[in-house]
């Protein structure tokens, strides 16, 4: 189909060989003076009573001023109560106007065709987020809809400056995607970065917004994160706020955010509804967890392997008469309950959550007791992987990168020892600090160290002291608290 | 996928911030390896007296060296350049390339020993140490900006583990055993200074630095105190060193592992000190790998060549090759380069970097501003 005609029984034709799927819907109609209407909807995206009372029944009632000429467009678009209304005469356009829930609408003598918004899709209800649970503060969640999400964020920034900018990606899903930021407050480089790259993306389907994440990252292959991620919209809004760019995927309750940097994974929500002396220790035991999460198992397998000297004497000779008559070798013993935190793990995700609960009693007390019994396992060994499986979940966005890099540690310190350990330290140190998202070092603001930035960094200092935005982000309104008897913004 | 903006276009490759950091944090730690037990072998109680003399010298050098940088944004290569030609340059770069590994032979020996005496209880295995390379071949491949930032993390894990072995050990050591000062003959001190020089020759690595790092105001005095900083971490390891170990103290080499060990409360919770160790290990590595990583630098600008992995590569399969088949001469060559030729040490660590001081500096030519930066240029420093 080349354009619309002014018969409307070949547009109507030319339509239905295009979009021929059992879902696109035609309905055919007169209007008063019996010139027939049509209009093509995607069953199930469209909300048929609205385009009954708003579109059909004003139509139906109506008759054209000029009887011998017919209706002209002014004369349908006058008598359609529909705030979004908008012609169009390009079928791609239509077309996927169609496919994307809203309605084309047809008169027979006019050769333009009118999209009118009737788009009703099925959404979930804005829940608090399993990902990202706040004791205190808002619990508001990002959703599947675009739509809401964009509505959620407006809620918390009722500015002009919030702009969305609005994209469509993946060849057959033409997924919207919209990235927002604030003007005047983000780095203008960093936002036509994330555009230009999201429009590079060449893609049939965008089920999610990971995808996007895997298409606009810098490195491609790094085992650390380079965007951020977030299902909370307060938390989106207040990253925009520092000069943060955020990108919101049609289909997913996950935004991310750009550029990221490292500490982001240390911080929660709530660090910032509850005293700074709090949430610094909060970051404190976290970042502590998370050190004790991927050295643990790696210090007791080197310990026993290679330097007995770093467990204490007493402890020794506990850990000596557990491991007593074991038929594996530290790592190797190491390897395989670490093996069996993993299975625990994906197994209790993907099960059945009313089975889930005694799985895992099973899985975690009824197997390790047995294997400790049975002599196949010590005890040692299932208490430090326990305890390092529920530290590493301290920091829950650092979970599959944790989970990576302990097994990397668990391998060097069964070959090299500890020096295998001070050589990984060393080199993620080292790729950590020479890795850059969107001009952002990953390591900020502790390398290159920018102490303003510190303040919100691992430690927390109290909000009079976030005076102005995070230097990192390059703001070019640099001040965000009014201090007294001040001007606020810069 | 298009390029990344260029992002802080002006930023140098290093600020004065991670010089400093650099010369306080990252250059001490070499000093703790095999050199305090030189030194007392050598100049006996008066130990700190060659370690003074040496950071005396060395902080003229780079006092040199500063003044350099405030006077022109040129690389030392360009005013060889300017200067003498292009050739020059070029051939004076290549001896720096090979002056920076001569100048690693003896720390990666040293660390290699120091690896298997702190790290193992058991014999290691012949290539427990080779992993080292596949690090060094890493940060060789990266630019020296990435080296600016490891001079920044640096500062959190030097001093942690600096400061938390010091109280360990502190309380151990008798500061009398020190005094009198030079109550060593001057021969033996004397003898000290040439035997330690390839240890404390690290102002030399600030010249290829030229150009990578743009001076302000003030920086001189920030850089130089820093580095007298790092030479105050020095004298005080030193002094703790020998204050604990005494007439030992020549036969404990690579002592930062073991000088916290006498603390008594580690009887009972472990030798939580070796953790400590091993933190400072970390910022010994990134050290060590910095003049290899210089040598690269320096030889890729000789040759014109943007393909570092590669140098990387056969620098670091070369000095691998080295440190294993070296094992059995560790004698033989200590004796070589410390007692014959200590004299490469004083040409390109102290010669050169006065004699530059007659070299070319005038910008004839600028770079223009609007100049694109490549990818890796264009972000932070």
């Amino acid at each position: 189909m080349d354009k619309l005609t002014k018969k409307l029984k070949e547009n109507i034709q030319g339509i239905k060989s295009v979009l021929s799927a059992q879902d696109i819907l035609v309905y055919e109609f007169q209007a008063g003076d019996g010139t027939d209407c049509a209009i093509v909807y995607t069953d199930g995206m469209t909300n048929k009573q609205l385009l009954g009372d708003l579109a059909a029944r004003p139509l139906a009632s109506l008759v054209p001023s000029d009887e011998k000429t017919g209706f002209t467009l002014d004369e349908i678009k006058g008598a359609l109560l529909f705030p979004e209304l908008k012609e169009e005469t390009d079928p791609e356009k239509f077309f996927a106007e169609v496919l994307d829930g809203n309605s084309l609408l047809l008169v027979d003598g006019i050769d333009t065709g009118l999209i009118v918004g009737a788009k009703m899709l099925p959404v979930r209800a804005v829940v608090e987020p399993p990902t990202d649970i706040a004791i205190k503060g808002p619990r508001e969640g990002f959703i599947e809809d675009i739509k809401t999400n964009m509505v959620l964020l407006r809620k918390r920034l009722k500015t002009s400056e919030l702009k969305f900018e609005l994209q469509k990606a993946g060849r057959r899903s033409q997924t919207n995607i919209a990235v927002c930021y604030l003007d005047g407050i983000v780095d203008k480089k960093v936002a036509e970065e994330v555009i230009d790259r999201i429009k590079e993306i060449d893609i049939d389907c965008i089920p999610d917004s990971s995808y996007v994440a895997a298409f606009i990252a810098p490195r491609k292959h790094s085992i650390f994160r380079e965007l951020g991620t977030t299902e909370k919209p307060d938390i989106l809004a207040a990253k925009l706020a520092e000069g943060r760019v955020g990108i919101l995927v049609d289909g997913s309750p996950i935004a991310l955010t750009a550029p990221f940097i490292l500490t982001e994974d240390f911080q929660s929500s709530e660090d910032y509804f509850v005293s700074p002396f709090m949430a610094t220790i909060f970051r404190a035991i976290r970042f502590v967890a998370v050190i004790i999460a991927l050295l643990l198992p790696a210090f007791y397998v080197t310990a026993q392997l290679f330097k007995m000297q770093l467990i204490p004497l007493g402890l020794m000779l506990n850990i000596a008469s557990s491991v007593q008559g074991l038929p594996l070798s530290p790592s190797l013993e190491m390897f395989l309950v670490l093996l069996v935190l993993e299975v625990l793990k994906e197994a209790s995700v993907r099960m059945p959550k009313y089975v889930g609960m005694a799985l895992s009693i099973v899985g975690a007390l009824v197997l390790g007791e047995a294997a400790v019994s049975a002599g196949f396992l010590s005890t040692p060994a299932i208490i430090i992987v326990a305890f390092s499986g529920i530290c590493l979940y301290t920091v829950p966005n650092f979970t599959e990168t944790g989970s990576i890099l302990r097994w990397l540690f668990l391998i060097v310190a069964g070959s090299l020892g500890p020096f295998g350990i001070v050589l990984l330290i060393a080199f993620l140190l080292y790729y950590i600090i020479s890795a850059d998202a969107f001009g952002m070092p990953l390591l900020a603001p502790f390398s290159p160290l920018v102490p303003q930035d510190l303040r919100d960094s691992l430690i927390k200092y109290n909000m009079q002291s976030l005076r102005r935005r995070p230097k990192l982000f390059r703001s070019p309104n640099k001040t965000r608290l009014k201090p007294a008897g001040d001007k606020g913004e810069e | 996928m298009p390029a990344i903006h260029a992002i802080q276009q002006d930023k140098p490759a290093i600020n004065g911030r991670q010089l400093c950091f650099f010369a306080a944090f990252l250059i001490p730690v070499s000093k703790f390896l095999s050199a305090p037990a030189a030194l007392a072998f050598f100049a006996k109680g008066d130990l700190l007296i060659p370690a003074l003399t040496h950071y005396l010298l060395q902080a003229a050098i780079l006092a040199v060296i500063l003044f350099l940088a405030s006077r022109t944004d040129k690389s030392f290569f360009d005013m060889l350049s300017d200067t003498f030609g292009i050739l020059t340059a070029r051939i004076v770069y290549i001896l720096y390339s090979l002056y920076f590994i001569f100048f690693m032979l003896m720390p990666i020996l040293n660390i290699e020993r120091f690896v298997y005496s702190a790290f193992f209880d058991t014999a290691p295995y012949l290539f427990a140490f080779a992993p080292f390379f596949f690090l060094s071949g890493f940060i060789c491949t990266k630019n020296l900006k990435s080296f600016g930032r490891c001079a920044d993390i640096a500062l959190p894990l030097f001093l942690v583990s600096f400061v938390g072995l010091m109280i360990l050990s502190v309380g151990e050591a008798d500061f009398s055993n020190i005094l009198p000062l030079f109550g060593t003959p001057f021969k033996s001190t004397g003898n000290a200074i040439v035997r330690t020089f390839g240890q404390f020759s690290d102002t030399a690595l600030f010249l290829p630095l030229l150009g990578t790092y743009r001076y302000k105001k003030g920086d001189g005095k920030k850089i130089m105190l820093s580095y007298g900083l790092g030479a105050v971490f020095v004298l005080f390891f030193l002094a703790v060193f020998y204050g604990i170990f005494v007439s030992l103290a020549p036969k404990q080499p690579y002592a930062f592992a073991k000088i916290g060990q006498y603390f008594q409360a580690l009887s009972v919770v472990g030798r939580f000190d070796l953790l400590l160790t091993y933190l400072m290990t970390v910022v010994l590595l990134f050290y060590c790998c910095f003049p290899l990583q210089l040598s690269v630098h320096c030889f890729c600008k000789a040759i014109n060549t943007e393909r570092k992995v590669w140098v990387s590569a056969a620098l670091n399969v070369g000095l691998l090759a080295f440190s294993i088949l070296s094992t059995k001469y560790y004698n033989v060559l200590y004796e070589t380069i410390t007692g014959k030729l200590f004299w490469i040490f004083i040409v390109f660590a102290d010669l050169v970097p006065v004699l530059a001081l007659c070299l070319n500096r005038k910008d004839v030519e600028k770079a223009p501003k609007t100049k694109k930066k490549t990818k890796k240029e264009a972000t932070y420093a």
